[in-house]
């Protein structure tokens, strides 16, 4: 049957009573990041159907499918604006926003859905595209009208069509028309001539967007001389002595920074200038984070499943295992802050589906770092502002988070200049399994064999994310692919997760995995490993629309998407489950024990790729280190009478950094799934900042466990080692701060660095591989005097930008994450202090540490730069620390612990300033006995110093003589009581040296971010 | 005996662990049933006494919240949900629950559960999705069963779209004296019962709901719906600010919503 065009549009009704908030947030967006006051805004959803369905029927659908009768208009086959009765008015500009050709448009899919629910005899060819059409009446005069569009719509996804005001009058409305995408023509494979000089093949290498060096691609060409190759390429009927398209897609997937962590594989040869070392490191990968781990794993019985699998797990306890993964999605969310945020949140709940059996997500976890909102300087063409970074990527994170189901328990945002070319966006997931599934069978191990059949389950495959690993392993620049960029679809991959849950207790599953960066060719190709082998029929793969050619199939990384072997005989099960949640599940291939990975397109071979050569044939890189000790100027500090200090106190509380983020938090959902037991705001108003996170998972029990990160990229100015090691202590702090068991602690390392392998572009590649080394060496000494083995990590090594010239490289940053034991979370402790009269003690040592300090950066920006950010950066004794943590919690367990607080960014009068907010209280302090432990320290350091190891916490004046016995081996300084009156005033010898208003500070803590205030 | 609830399941539905917990800590027998399961007829609402929509994302909002998912019930199983009602079994919809039931016309309803639409939810004035908690007055004068005896309790609200509109303002007088208008968004330093139909403040009312209501039932009083989340506060230990409030730990304030429901069931089917 032929396919009919009809249009749908809806508008709000004008109600009284009823403000029209869609439209009311694009003024607001308007005002506070562009100051322009626009007096009212209204929009239309359009909605183009293409189907077999005839006008009348789509016409008796408006009010029952696309409009809500109540508070809508709708209308079909006909432009609502046109209605006087509904526009009475002319709009003075009129902006139709829609997406490109082979978007992903997730309401046009429920739309299709809901049309079926009408009209079952819906066909399958039918589509339903959705668009935005913009209003806008009583624009300034001064105004440019053609840059309106550009601040709505990403050009990379979406087209904009705008009607100004004289068309408007005389109802000549621009309107885009349905972006149906052309049927491709469908490629067949080819061959590439790797028989070329050296040139020759860097070129096919960037040309194909393959990112492979002339190492890598030598060993390719190698590879296809080798005799035997040879001989197996001409019985199988494959090119003898050159790879398909196919084979040097896969390899290239294969091979990428983004999926083999090349650089933390490398052998590296590292001089230390400073103290004349000269050494070779093979693999930082198994030298720092692997070895430590092994280590710790003989002391004892919860590491179950290490650095192999989508994500680490640890024994929770005898039923329950509990797994971690952090991911992060950095080039993507620069190109669109939306997609690319939301395909990074949805991916890793994928890691966490694809562990083990399968494994259910419980909790995220959100790490953003930006350029700073309030960022006044060029923006390279090509990026965005910073703040329209963040509404996007917080706003992808928030729909993909809250639409799963899965709630955002814990995380933080940065702010640097140098974010500005590439955001950092890290995604965490932590998940929960039973340990023994029905069956028997451990939840931790997959189970495939040779003859089990491979299904893909969930979405289709497009050309949306074609070269997204290679892409990432690659600097960002002005021709970047659009290709690279997808948008999530958290309701399918919901449906996806329902359903392999239900498969996994149902037994069904023998192994599982994702499909995230490279596709099929790495899900399938890296299971292949565990049986030595597998075939796939690349013809068989569902499509999104026809004609993508053998090889976009293979490395397509089109969301939502598991690989899953099912046993033959329970294939049929499997596919009833899946009939039943509505999820596609398509027989794609089988494990074999060939050897080889043997991909087909129906009857023809494309590739044919010995096992051993795919996953153990990239060289290793041989890299250069060399540490210089960095000079920086010191720190101008300005007069320190109490009221300046005040001042200080003030405007550091206003810093992106330290600032409420509030009204962000509150979007995400942190409370589904009904175990949020320490959330990320506590106090009286419910708008003081929590440490870590405490859920308990099981329904009704009160076992707990406990969710934190941490993150100094500041430190790294100075020192990578002392920024990792702070930023290990400070998830393990916050831990500590709501009582985590010591006992049962696991990390996660995730390092975001600028391109550190001298090159051309690089010249300076040295230096920060010597910074890699540094932090791997924190990371090793650190985790294992902590007995904190890391069980997953990640590592993400290009984060820089050329734009216009200029490279703008992100400052080297771990963020460390943190998943711990509970034992009673009845005993969990919250950061606000409680009650007037409770005494605060400051626990751990001060020293005089403030280089690369908040401190010293606010002072650094407010001189423009006259001030410096030398210093002592603060240094770690993680013994020292640890013995400290398990006294205190102890006391917490004992339930002697009112409050405990991280003492970290602007220190320990940003702290205090912190819990007072959360008892609306004040508090009078007096801090000479830490100038009495020692001696370098001044008021500068005592009050925004960031030593590491230390806790700001109250106790109930009945409780403090225990108390203080209980951290009797250890620095523990009695500072002060929480008080009444509205003032913090830090006192040294009975002298003044600080002292604010907390109505101002809480003023100038919500102002900056509209903490609380939207 | 013990009381059979049907936990809906399904296309984005992402509540109901805590929805099947609290129903199973009031005694009741629960099982998760995929929407899909009673369209198809392997499943059938006739073998339970209460239907719980919990809480979620249905088809990701798309259309306005519920109003997919509602279509799912109303086209999908018209008859079958409408037996249920009259045959005098229990309904809540928690949330994008409620949203279902308010968007396919069984709340506020009516006496002949027509399922026309008379009310909406629509997007919060604040214009985002938040979760925040909130205190809660219920009507003493309702005749709803979930809500025999509650007065006031904390819970969270989780949502965008969560501000109670209708078309006709003399609808609300006309459900406000049926007593249909069971619950509403209070300001906890004030006495109960102290319920206003001036709208609060934000964030005291999170979403500027008409009248301040959070939740509605249909005339029978069996049906009930509400944005709020009792199910999220079924153990002390999920409270906001529990940690500053020395109480002995147990059951949390939404606990008696269900025990409400599980109740009922015993007096009235127990035969």
């Amino acid at each position: 049957m032929k396919s009919r065009s009809c249009s749908v549009e809806v508008t709000t009704k004008s109600i009284p009573g009823l403000s029209d908030s869609k439209g009311n947030n694009i003024k607001k967006m308007f005002i506070s990041d562009h100051n322009i006051k626009i007096h009212n805004v209204k929009i239309i959803h359009r909605y183009d159907i293409i189907s077999n369905l005839n006008s009348e029927k789509i016409e008796k659908t408006v009010y029952d499918l696309f409009c809500d009768p109540i508070i809508e208009h709708g209308i079909a086959n006909l432009h609502i604006l046109n209605s006087d009765k509904i526009f009475p008015l002319q709009p003075d500009l009129h902006i139709h926003i829609g997406f490109k050709p082979g978007v992903t448009d997730n309401a046009g899919k429920a739309a299709l859905d809901g049309l079926r629910t009408i009209y079952p005899e819906l066909n399958n060819s039918s589509e339903v595209f959705t668009s935005k059409i913009y209003l806008f009446w009583g624009i300034p005069d001064d105004v440019n009208i053609d840059e309106i569009a550009d601040k709505l719509y990403n050009p990379m996804i979406e087209h904009a069509i705008t009607t100004k005001k004289e068309d408007c009058l005389i109802k000549r409305w621009g309107i885009l028309r349905a972006p149906i995408k052309t049927t491709q023509p469908f490629k067949s494979i080819k061959t590439i001539n790797l028989n070329v000089n050296d040139n020759e093949l860097i070129k096919i290498s960037e040309k194909g967007l393959l990112a492979l060096n002339l190492k890598e691609m030598k060993t390719i060409q190698l590879q296809y001389k080798d005799e035997e190759v040879q001989r197996r390429r001409i019985e199988l009927g494959l090119p003898s002595d050159m790879p398909t398209d196919v084979e040097l897609e896969c390899l290239a997937q294969t091979w990428s920074e983004h999926c083999s962590h090349k650089i933390f594989a490398a052998n590296i040869h590292h001089v230390d200038n400073e103290t004349g070392e000269d050494t070779t490191i093979n693999s930082l990968f198994k030298t720092h984070i692997v070895t430590p781990t092994l280590d710790i794993q003989k002391d004892v019985d919860w590491l179950l499943s290490i650095f192999h699998d989508n994500s680490g797990v640890i024994a929770w306890n005898e039923q329950w295992s509990l797994c971690i993964k952090a991911e992060t999605h950095n080039s993507p969310s620069a190109l669109d802050p939306f997609g690319g945020a939301m395909t990074g949140i949805v991916g890793v709940n994928r890691d966490i589906l694809g562990t083990g059996l399968g494994s259910k997500p419980i909790a995220n976890t959100d790490v953003f770092c930006f350029g700073p909102p309030d960022y006044k300087g060029q923006i390279p063409t090509g990026l965005f502002h910073p703040l329209r970074v963040l509404r996007g990527v917080h706003s992808g994170v928030r729909t993909g988070g809250n639409e799963s189901g899965i709630p955002t328990v814990n995380g933080a945002i940065i702010f640097d200049d140098r974010y500005i070319g590439k955001p950092l966006v890290y995604c965490g997931t932590v998940g929960i399994m039973p340990r023994i599934l029905k069956d028997g069978r451990e939840s931790h191990i997959k189970t495939p064999s040779v003859g089990d059949i491979i299904y893909m389950v969930g979405g289709r495959v497009g050309s949306d994310g074609i070269h997204g690993a290679t892409f990432s392993s690659l600097e960002l620049t002005e021709e970047s692919p659009s290709s690279a960029v997808q948008i999530g679809d958290p309701i399918t991959q919901k449906k996806m997760i329902d359903m392999v849950l239900e498969a996994r207790d149902s037994g069904l599953i023998q192994v599982i995995t994702d499909n995230g960066a490279g596709g099929l060719s790495s899900s399938v190709g890296e299971l292949a490993e565990l049986t030595n082998g597998a075939f796939l029929d690349l013809a068989n793969v569902p499509l999104k629309h026809p004609g993508l050619s053998p090889w976009e199939i293979l490395v397509s990384e089109s969301q939502e998407r598991m690989t899953i072997g099912i046993k033959e005989q329970d294939c049929k099960e499997f596919e009833k489950l899946a009939l039943l949640h509505e999820v596609e599940a398509t027989i794609v291939g089988e494990f074999t024990d060939t050897g080889s990975f043997e991909v087909n397109f129906g009857n023809k071979t494309v590739a044919n790729l010995p096992m051993k050569f795919l996953h153990d044939g990239c060289p290793q890189l041989e890299l250069e280190s060399e540490w210089e000790v960095p000079t920086h100027k010191p720190i101008q500090f300005p007069s320190n009478n109490p009221e300046n200090m005040g001042n200080i106190l003030l405007r550091l509380m206003a810093r992106p950094n330290v600032a409420s983020k509030e009204s962000w938090v509150r979007s995400y959902d942190h409370e589904v799934q009904g175990q949020s037991v320490i959330k990320p705001f506590c106090g009286i108003n419910h708008d003081a900042p929590g440490d870590a996170a405490v859920i308990a998972p099981l329904q009704g029990q009160t076992q707990g466990a406990v969710i934190s990160n941490g993150i100094v990229p500041r430190y790294s100015d100075i020192d990578t080692y002392a920024m990792a090691a702070a930023s290990i202590d400070e998830a393990l702090r916050n831990a500590v701060c709501v009582g985590v068991d010591l006992d049962l602690i696991a990390g996660l390392d995730n390092f975001c660095w600028p391109d550190p392998v001298e090159s051309m572009k690089t010249p300076d590649g040295r230096y920060k591989l010597a910074q890699l080394v540094r932090a791997n060496r924190a990371l090793d000494d650190v985790c294992r005097a902590y007995q904190l083995p890391c069980i997953s990590g990640k590592d993400s090594m290009k984060n820089d930008a050329t734009i216009n010239g200029t490279k703008i490289s992100v400052p080297p940053t771990l963020l460390f994450s943190l998943i711990g034991n509970h034992k009673d979370v009845r005993k969990a402790v919250s950061s606000d202090f409680k009650t007037i009269g409770d005494i605060i003690y400051l626990v751990g040592e001060t020293h005089q540490e403030l280089g690369a300090s908040e401190l010293a950066f606010m002072l650094h920006d407010e001189t423009n730069g006259k001030s410096g950010i030398g210093g002592q950066v603060p240094q770690i004794d993680a013994t020292r620390n640890l013995a400290l943590y398990r006294s205190l919690t102890n006391s917490m367990s004992n339930g002697l612990v009112a409050s405990a607080h991280d003492c970290s960014d602007a220190g320990l009068a940003a702290a205090m300033t912190e819990c007072c907010f959360g008892c609306d209280s004040g508090a009078v302090l007096e801090i000479s006995s830490l100038f009495n432990h020692n001696k370098n320290l001044d008021i500068w350091g005592a009050l925004f110093g960031e030593s590491l190891g230390r806790i700001l916490v109250s106790v109930k004046p009945q409780d403090s003589q225990l108390f203080e016995e209980s951290m009797i081996n250890h620095e523990c300084n009695k500072i002060g009581k929480v008080t009444s009156n509205d003032m913090i005033i830090f006192n040294n010898r009975d002298k003044i040296i600080l002292s604010a208003n907390m109505k101002e500070l809480r003023e100038a803590w919500k102002g900056t971010l509209n903490g609380g205030n939207n | 005996m013990k009381p059979k609830v049907a936990v809906l399941s399904g296309f984005g539905i992402n509540c109901e662990t805590e929805t099947i917990a609290v129903f199973e800590m009031a005694g009741a027998i629960v099982e998760k049933v995929h929407i899909n399961k009673l369209v198809n007829g392997s499943a059938n609402l006739e073998n339970y006494h209460i239907m719980a929509i919990p809480g979620g994302f249905s088809f990701g909002d798309h259309l306005g919240s519920g109003r997919l998912m509602g279509n799912r019930l109303r086209f999908g199983m018209r008859e079958q949900v409408r037996e249920f009602v009259k045959s005098g079994k229990l309904v809540i919809g928690i949330c994008n629950g409620f949203q279902v039931l308010v968007k396919m016309g069984l709340l506020p309803g009516d006496e002949e559960v027509s399922l026309n639409q008379s009310a909406s939810l629509t997007i919060n004035d604040s214009g985002q999705y938040e979760n925040r908690w909130v205190n809660l007055e219920f009507n003493p004068d309702s005749n709803c069963i979930w809500t025999k005896n509650l007065t006031r309790i904390r819970v969270p609200v989780r949502h965008g779209e969560g501000k109670f509109v209708t078309s006709e303002k003399k609808l609300l007088d006309e459900w406000d004296k049926s007593g249909q208008l069971v619950v509403r968004y209070v300001d906890p330093s004030t006495t109960y019962p102290s319920a206003k139909d001036n709208i609060l403040p934000y964030p005291l009312s999170p979403n500027q709901s008409w009248r301040n209501i959070a939740g509605v039932c249909d005339p029978s009083g069996l049906v009930f719906g509400l944005m709020p989340h009792p199910e999220a506060n079924h153990s002390t230990w999920l409270g906001a600010t529990w940690t500053r409030e020395g109480m002995e730990h147990g059951e949390g304030e939404g606990m008696k919503i269900f025990r409400n429901a599980v109740n009922y069931v015993i007096e009235n089917f127990d035969k």
